[in-house]
């Protein structure tokens, strides 16, 4: 899809789509030298070029500068991940019935209907 | 127990041969697991859901008629403000006009 036809978003959020955008792009070739720069069997000289290597990537190439967020607000903490939403934005869609299969917990009575929104 | 010790051997390379696993019987660090691990990438992408932006398209597409309600509803309420005389004032043109207003203030 055109780029300028998305929302814009959140900055953070904005920067994470960056960083896994670059994680995607480069992730074969970081294993490449990930593989070389860890091979203990292999000459300590070549290791070391493969983890200067390493090193000479983008920040935003990286795995682990990658966090969820929540897809509606931006928010960092608190994320349920498996809707992107983060725990007021689940409980909101939750609440109207957006989300397949959740349903607001109720201990007065026992339920033996299975699992849609009441 | 050597025997047995060097079945066991031929018996974990076979199992190596047969799941297409790297035979390392020193447990040598040879960075196969970076290879091993699944991409991550590819999933990654697709976290955030993809959100039209609904005033994009209409400016894009100018024939459909859309309209954002988002703006519409701000340029309704700027023209309010002006009708109350409450809109931006005129930028000033000469340096008079600005003493004038720095003055007002």
């Amino acid at each position: 899809m055109n780029n300028a036809l998305k929302a814009m978003r959140n900055t953070r959020v904005m920067r994470d789509v960056k960083a896994r955008e670059g994680v995607l792009k480069n992730e074969i070739t970081r294993r490449a030298y990930l593989y070389v720069a860890r091979n203990t069997t292999l000459p300590p000289q070549v290791r070391h070029q493969a983890q200067l290597q390493l090193n000479t990537f983008d920040k935003y190439t990286r795995p682990t500068t990658v966090k969820n967020r929540c897809s509606e607000t931006g928010r960092g903490r608190g994320i349920i991940s498996e809707f992107a939403l983060c725990r007021f934005q689940f409980r909101l869609r939750a609440l109207q019935g957006e989300l397949n299969g959740v349903r607001k917990a109720c201990c007065t009575y026992i339920s033996i209907t299975p699992a849609y929104p009441c | 127990m050597s025997a047995l010790s060097s079945r066991l051997k031929a018996l974990t390379r076979l199992r190596c041969e047969i799941f297409q696993t790297s035979y390392n019987p020193q447990n040598l660090r040879t960075g196969a697991k970076y290879l091993r691990k699944h991409l991550r990438g590819p999933s990654m992408v697709k976290y955030y859901p993809e959100v039209l932006n609904l005033s994009a398209i209409a400016r894009e597409f100018p024939k459909m008629g859309i309209v954002d309600p988002k703006e519409a509803q701000r340029l309704a309420d700027v023209e309010d403000r002006k009708r109350r005389g409450k809109g931006t004032p005129k930028k000033a043109k000469t340096k008079a006009d600005s003493r004038r207003t720095a003055k007002k203030r």
